[in-house]
């Protein structure tokens, strides 16, 4: 993650040519710090970091997203305009390995209304989900896999 | 103009209180602990940050939204964090789910929190 | 402020209102911890909404400050209640294995 050093330095070193050390001074040096070394990233064959931050930001994009989807189907749940309730714990084997992929993973679950995180189990291999609407849990897991799991690791690996 | 862009801020505090308010009611009329949560912890979520968002937009200034934008993100942190404890407080205490619910594939099994806690 | 924002900041706080109010419901109903600890985690939220909603209404940018340590105090309360409960499930647990 040097790449994000160098990012933070030029973004300092474009507050120091400016003479202006406030927050908009380092948004705008960092976002024009971030385009330049997008420019030069044939010199970084290996780096992540493109992938890492861009990604994550259409990761953080779709999630909000997501999460006023599936808001909206819970708010017709509880006024009780929408399909009935049927909620259901489902066992959800996990493909993500490290610390962070997993809670990246339980908390977007938990985040998009309608899906909940309730345990993890002890050898990490399989991630309980109580789900507000399940009336076909199997559908349901594998959408939930499908969905958010592969664009996480998408991002990460 | 200043009417269109105080009318969005107006519109967007409804519905920042509209989603508090759906929580609240999720939490008086669902059946059980879990699905109580499921109404109340992200619907309230969602209300809170949208009225964070009008209070932003109505002083448009970078410091006010520097801070709307960390206490939104510090919302969009704790809420799961606290989600899953709570999730997990309810399903240990061994408290029975609503009858309608479907399957429950933990219950029983070596994960189940109620069993692991014991040890 | 507009006449249209001042009455839609009205309806919002009649809206908080009524959630806090069925939330204070919940705390007392109970039935379970489990119901309490759930409304008390949405009384943080709602009070965080209400100050936002206050600093917009009064045009004080400063009460956001109150809602951001509002909004630390409340989870910290939250994940220790949870805990609470957690702990004191396993121990009548053990305690009826015992027996």
């Amino acid at each position: 993650m040097n790449l994000l050093a160098l990012n933070i330095l030029l973004a300092l070193a474009w507050m120091a040519v400016n003479a202006d050390f406030s927050l908009t001074g380092f948004t705008a040096g960092f976002i024009l710090a971030h385009l330049i070394l997008w420019l030069a990233r044939p010199l970084f064959p290996k780096e992540r970091y493109f992938r890492r931050t861009w990604g994550g930001a259409a990761y953080a994009i779709w999630l909000v997203k997501e999460i006023f989807v599936s808001a909206w189907a819970v708010a017709k749940g509880v006024l009780g305009i929408g399909p009935p309730i049927r909620p259901a714990i489902i066992a959800v084997p996990l493909e993500a390995k490290t610390d962070l992929e997993i809670t990246l993973f339980a908390c977007s679950i938990t985040l998009t209304p309608g899906t909940l995180t309730l345990d993890i189990s002890p050898d990490r291999k399989v991630l309980y989900m109580h789900a507000m609407f399940a009336a076909d849990p199997d559908q349901l897991r594998d959408d939930t896999k499908a969905a958010m799991e592969s664009r996480i690791l998408k991002v990460l690996r | 103009m200043l009417e269109a862009y105080q009318a969005l801020i107006g519109i967007l505090a409804v519905a920042g209180a509209a989603f508090c308010a759906i929580a609240a009611i999720g939490l008086a009329r669902m059946p059980d602990a879990i699905t109580r949560m499921h109404a109340s912890s992200k619907a309230g979520t969602l209300g809170c940050g949208l009225i964070l968002v009008a209070l932003a937009l109505y002083f448009p200034s970078v410091d006010v939204a520097a801070r709307v934008v960390a206490a939104i993100l510090f919302l969009l942190l704790t809420t799961p964090v606290s989600a899953h404890m709570i999730g997990r407080a309810i399903y240990a205490s061994g408290e029975k789910l609503w009858s309608g619910t479907g399957r429950d594939e933990l219950r029983g099994t070596k994960d189940d929190p109620g069993e692991r806690l014991n040890g | 402020m507009t006449p249209f924002l001042e009455t839609c900041l009205a309806i919002a706080l009649g809206l908080l209102v009524l959630s806090l109010a069925l939330a204070t419901f919940r705390v007392l109903k109970g039935p379970a911890q489990g119901d309490r600890i759930v409304a008390i985690d949405l009384f943080g939220v709602l009070a965080v909404a209400l100050i936002a909603l206050f600093a917009l209404w009064m045009g004080q940018v400063v009460f956001l400050d109150a809602a951001i340590a509002l909004a630390l105090v409340a989870f910290f309360g939250t994940v220790a209640y949870a805990r609470f409960v957690e702990h004191k499930a396993a121990r009548q647990r053990k305690e009826d294995g015992d027996a």
